[in-house]
C-alpha cells in the first residue's frame, strides 16, 4: 500500500514523552519524518520557525500548563497546515481555532492520516 | 381641652358645646386613660364621673364577664392604638360591647350592646398626640336583626339589619385584612430571598426586607432612590431595566446576573450572582406606580458549578491523556514483545508502576511525593537488603514524581532481567542529593554491582528509549547511562525548578 504522505516532514508538540514517543512511532509507520517533539511552548515556536521544509505540524492544546497557540500563529503565518491534539475534543478549543483539524487522545493511525490529510488538502488516495 | 386650643373664650364654647353634643364623646390621654367625657356619654353608659376619669378605660369598661368580652375590648384597643400610631381616624363601625346596668328589679348585669366607634387623634402644634377622640353610638336599636333572626319587613332589611350587617361584615373583612396583611409582612421581611418595594419612577425604596438588607450590606436606604442608595450600580445595567419596566409595565427576569455590590462600608466591590425578578406594581387605574423586586443570591452555586466544570475538564483532559499514555506503552511494549507471554507481562508490570505512583500521589491529594518513597516503592519487591537509599528528603510536585515513577521502574526491571537484581548476590546503590541553591537540581547515581558481567546491549529498547525522553524531554534532565562490566550506571540531573527550566 502507498503511503500518501510519504517523506513528508511532520512537526510534534507534546509534553509528554510517552505520548510524543506514540505519534512519533505512528508517523514513522505512515513513511512521515517526526520533526522535534518538542516538549514546551518556547522549543515548538523555534522548531516551528526554524524548520525548513515543514510540512505540516500536530500540536497538543495544553503544552506544560500553557496553551500551544502561539505556536499555531507562528505556523499559520507561514501557511504550514497543522493538527490540533486534545483530551478535550473540538469543544475545547477557542472561537477562532474552530474547524481546524483536530484529534482527539487517544490516537488512530487513520485518525491521525485522516486529519493530516485534511489540514494539507491532500486527496484521499 | 385647654392643651388643644389658644384662646381661653373658645375654651369655654367649646367646652360648652362638646357638653351639650348629642353626641357621645370621650377623651382619652395617649395612654389609654379617661380623660374627659361628655353628658351625651354619660346617657348611654352610665358612667359615673368620679369613678372614671383619671382611670384606664379598659379598667372602667372592661365589656363584663362574657366570653366574648376579651375580644370586644382588644378591638377597641386595636383601633385607638392605630389612631395613636398612625395618627390617622380609624373608624370601628360594629363591635360588641357589654355595659353595666341597672336591671327593674334592682339588681347590675351586663347588656351586650352593639356600637359603632370613630377614633380621632387630637395633635398638638409638633404633630404629637395628646388626646385621643372616641365618638361612639349605640346601634343595638338599629339592628333588631344583627342576630341571625330574618328582617321582618324588606325595608326593615334595607335600613336596619342589612345595612349594620354589611357595615359589621365590613369590620370583620377589615380585620381579616388587617390579620392577613401583618402575616403577608412577617413573611415579606423574613423570607429567605430578598424583596424590595420600589416606588415612583426614581425607584424610591418603600419597604425592603431582611434579606435585602444583608444583601447591600445593611446601608440605610428606606425612601431613598436607587440611585442614591446603591451609587455602585452606575453602569451594570440595573437602573436602565428598572427604567424599563417602569416605563413600559413589562416585567424583567435576570438569570444568574452578575453585580457588583458595596457590602461593607469602604469595602471593595463584591461580585454577586443574582436571579430576580422586576415585577411591575400598578394601581385600581393600571398605570404603574413601582416595581416588586425579589428574587435570591446565587453566588455560592455559580461558583460551585464553575469549580465543577474545571474540575470536568481537568479530569477528561487527564483522563485522555493517561489513556494515550497507555495506548504507547501498549503499542511499544507490543512492538519489543513479540510473544502474547511476554507482553502481557512486560505491559502489566508498566501498567501497574504507573498505578503505583497514581496511588502516591492521592495520598497526597496530588500535592506531591517524596523521593524515597518513590524507589522504596518501585524497588520493594527485591528486598530490603539488597538495595541501599541514601540521601536527604526531597519532596517533588505530581509531573516529576510520574515521570520519576517510570523511570525507576523501567530501571529496576532491567536490572531484574539483566542487571544486578538477576543474581542473589547483586545490588543497588542509590545516592541522591540536591545541588545549587538558587536552581535547585536533584543528582542522583543509580549504581549496579555483583551481577552477570555486563555488556552494553545491541540496540536500545523501548525501556531506555523510554528513560532518556522522559529525562529529556519530560524533566528537561540529563541521563548518563554507562554499562560498566560491575553493573549498570545510571547518572540523572533533574532541575526541580520547572517553571525556570522551560
Amino acid at each position: 500500500m502507498t503511503q500518501p504522505l510519504s517523506g513528508r516532514r511532520v512537526l510534534v508538540v507534546e509534553d509528554e514523552s510517552l505520548v510524543a514517543m506514540l505519534l512519533e512511532t505512528i508517523l514513522e509507520d505512515m513513511d512521515c519524518i517526526p520533526v522535534g517533539p518538542a516538549s514546551n511552548i518556547d522549543d515548538g515556536e523555534a522548531l516551528a520557525r526554524d524548520t525548513e521544509n515543514l510540512d505540516a505540524a500536530l500540536l497538543d492544546v495544553n503544552v506544560a500548563g500553557r496553551q500551544v497557540f502561539p505556536v499555531a500563529e507562528v505556523l499559520k503565518a507561514r501557511g504550514v497546515p497543522f493538527v490540533f491534539s486534545t483530551g478535550y475534543g473540538e469543544g475545547g478549543l477557542p472561537e477562532e481555532w474552530r474547524g481546524q483539524p483536530t484529534i482527539q487522545k487517544p490516537f488512530t493511525e487513520a485518525a491521525i492520516r485522516d486529519a493530516l490529510m485534511k489540514a494539507m488538502g491532500v486527496a484521499q488516495a | 381641652m385647654n392643651d388643644t386650643t389658644q384662646s381661653s373664650d373658645l375654651t369655654v364654647n367649646l367646652g360648652a358645646a362638646f357638653e351639650a353634643s348629642p353626641n357621645p364623646y370621650l377623651l382619652l390621654t395617649p395612654d389609654l386613660r379617661i380623660a374627659e367625657f361628655n353628658q351625651a356619654y354619660v346617657d348611654v353608659t352610665g358612667a359615673r364621673r368620679s369613678e372614671v376619669i383619671g382611670q384606664l378605660l379598659f379598667a372602667a369598661f372592661d365589656s363584663g364577664p362574657g366570653t366574648e368580652a376579651p375580644e370586644n375590648v382588644r378591638q377597641v384597643r386595636a383601633s385607638l392604638e392605630k389612631a395613636r400610631d398612625t395618627r390617622q381616624r380609624d373608624h370601628l363601625a360594629v363591635v360588641r360591647y357589654s355595659m353595666p346596668k341597672t336591671l327593674p328589679d334592682g339588681s347590675e348585669a351586663f347588656v351586650e350592646r352593639i356600637w359603632s366607634a370613630t377614633h380621632t387623634p387630637i395633635l398638638n402644634d409638633a404633630g404629637e398626640v395628646v388626646l385621643l377622640l372616641q365618638h361612639t353610638m349605640d346601634v343595638t336599636d338599629l339592628s333588631p336583626n344583627i342576630q341571625p333572626d330574618e328582617p321582618t319587613t324588606a325595608l326593615d332589611a334595607i335600613i336596619g339589619g342589612s345595612v349594620l350587617r354589611r357595615a359589621q361584615s365590613v369590620q370583620e373583612d377589615n380585620r381579616r385584612l388587617e390579620t392577613e396583611r401583618n402575616r403577608l409582612v412577617e413573611m415579606f421581611m423574613q423570607a429567605p430571598g430578598f424583596v424590595a418595594i420600589l416606588s415612583g419612577p426614581e425607584h424610591r425604596f418603600q419597604m425592603h426586607n431582611d434579606a435585602y438588607s444583608q444583601l447591600i450590606g445593611h446601608r440605610d436606604i428606606a425612601g431613598k432612590s436607587l440611585r442614591d442608595a446603591l451609587p455602585e450600580l452606575e453602569g451594570q445595567g440595573f437602573y436602565e431595566f428598572l427604567d424599563e419596566v417602569f416605563a413600559t409595565g413589562e416585567p424583567y427576569e435576570g438569570r444568574e446576573s452578575v453585580a457588583q455590590l458595596q457590602r461593607t462600608p469602604d469595602g471593595p466591590l463584591e461580585t454577586v450572582y443574582l436571579n430576580f425578578i422586576y415585577q411591575p406594581i400598578r394601581d385600581g387605574a393600571g398605570a404603574v406606580v413601582g416595581i416588586f423586586v425579589q428574587g435570591h443570591e446565587i453566588t455560592d452555586n455559580v461558583l460551585a458549578a464553575q469549580r465543577q466544570k474545571l474540575m470536568i475538564d481537568e479530569l477528561n483532559h487527564r483522563v485522555k491523556n493517561t489513556l494515550a499514555t497507555v495506548q504507547s506503552i501498549a503499542i511499544q511494549t507490543a512492538r519489543s514483545n513479540t510473544d502474547p507471554a511476554g507482553f502481557a507481562e512486560t505491559f502489566q508490570s508498566r501498567i501497574m508502576a504507573l498505578s503505583h505512583t497514581h496511588n502516591l500521589l492521592t495520598q497526597s491529594h496530588w500535592e506531591g511525593a517524596d523521593l524515597r518513597a518513590i524507589l522504596e516503592h518501585e524497588t520493594e519487591a527485591y528486598g530490603h537488603t539488597r538495595i541501599s537509599l541514601n540521601g536527604p528528603p526531597v519532596s517533588l510536585e505530581p509531573a516529576i514524581v510520574l515521570s520519576l515513577g517510570m523511570i525507576f521502574h523501567e530501571l529496576a526491571t532491567n536490572a531484574a532481567k539483566y542487571g544486578a537484581l538477576h543474581t542473589p548476590e547483586g545490588r543497588i546503590l542509590i545516592d541522591w542529593a540536591l545541588a545549587d541553591q538558587r536552581a535547585p537540581k536533584l543528582k542522583l547515581s543509580w549504581r549496579e554491582m555483583g551481577g552477570p558481567k555486563v555488556t552494553a546491549p545491541d540496540r536500545r529498547g523501548f525501556g531506555s528509549r523510554l528513560i532518556e525522553r522522559n529525562i529529556r524531554h519530560d524533566l528537561a534532565g540529563e541521563i548518563d547511562l554507562v554499562y560498566a562490566p560491575d553493573g549498570l550506571i545510571a547518572e540523572l540531573t533533574v532541575p526541580l525548578d520547572r517553571t525556570a527550566s522551560r
